[in-house]
């Protein structure tokens, strides 16, 4: 086990057990591995933390919950990226802009496809979809 | 910055595989044709940057606001 001291405290991992970002989070692309956090309140919230700077930490969340009909299909090149074979899982995580003062948004224009076996994700872009950076809760 | 003048038709190679050819001009936009192996990624520019920002601001949160929202957050499903 290794630890590391995030804004958060210490937190200790499995070095071999970090989610891997073979191209890191756009703007983010040095940063390859990341810790898992679920969130110690109950929700649809958690959060991932950078191995490599202490500061980077995002919140995700499954867009399923809030946005019934958000599909993400991975293509043959993201399908390589994520060392998936054709019948694999792969889930649609979005990260979730969590301001201050109650505001959060979510960003269902760059989703991050997450396979679970090979434990790896990647940012991808939704040029041709309408979808923003900044999609608040849909009124219910 | 490496600025070349080309006209419609013409076009710029960078490296062994990617080419970029002027394809049309029209109403003060200008057409480009990429052609690219399909692992680099292309996006205009403001998208890239819009989404750069966006990651950068969502970097930005504490954990008492993190609470808070968790707690007002309809639970539809449990999260894998």
């Amino acid at each position: 086990m290794k630890s590391i001291n995030t804004r958060f405290g210490q937190v200790e991992y499995d070095p071999a057990n970090t989610l891997h970002f073979p191209c890191g989070m756009i703007g983010f692309e040095s940063l390859r591995e990341f810790i898992v956090m679920p969130n110690k309140k109950q929700g649809p919230l958690f959060w991932i933390q950078s191995v490599d700077d202490p500061e980077i930490a995002f919140v995700l969340t499954d867009p399923t919950n809030f946005f019934l009909d958000y599909r993400v299909v991975p293509d043959d090149n993201e399908k390589q990226k994520l060392a998936m074979e054709e019948e694999d899982d792969c889930h649609a995580l979005v990260v979730v802009t969590v301001n201050s003062g109650n505001d959060f948004t979510f960003n269902l224009l760059a989703p991050i496809l997450y396979s679970p076996k090979a434990n790896r994700a990647i940012q991808v872009v939704l040029e041709h979809s309408n979808y923003s950076t900044k999609v608040p809760l849909p009124a219910v | 910055m490496l600025v070349l003048t080309r006209k419609v038709g013409e076009g710029i190679r960078i490296g062994d595989d990617i080419s970029i050819t002027v394809v049309e001009m029209k109403g003060g936009g200008i057409r480009l044709g990429i052609m690219a192996p399909p692992t680099v990624k292309i996006h205009r520019q403001e998208v890239y940057d819009r989404i750069l920002e966006e990651n950068k601001e969502a970097t930005q949160w504490i954990i008492a606001d993190l609470d808070d929202l968790s707690a007002r957050l309809p639970m539809v499903k449990e999260v894998k």
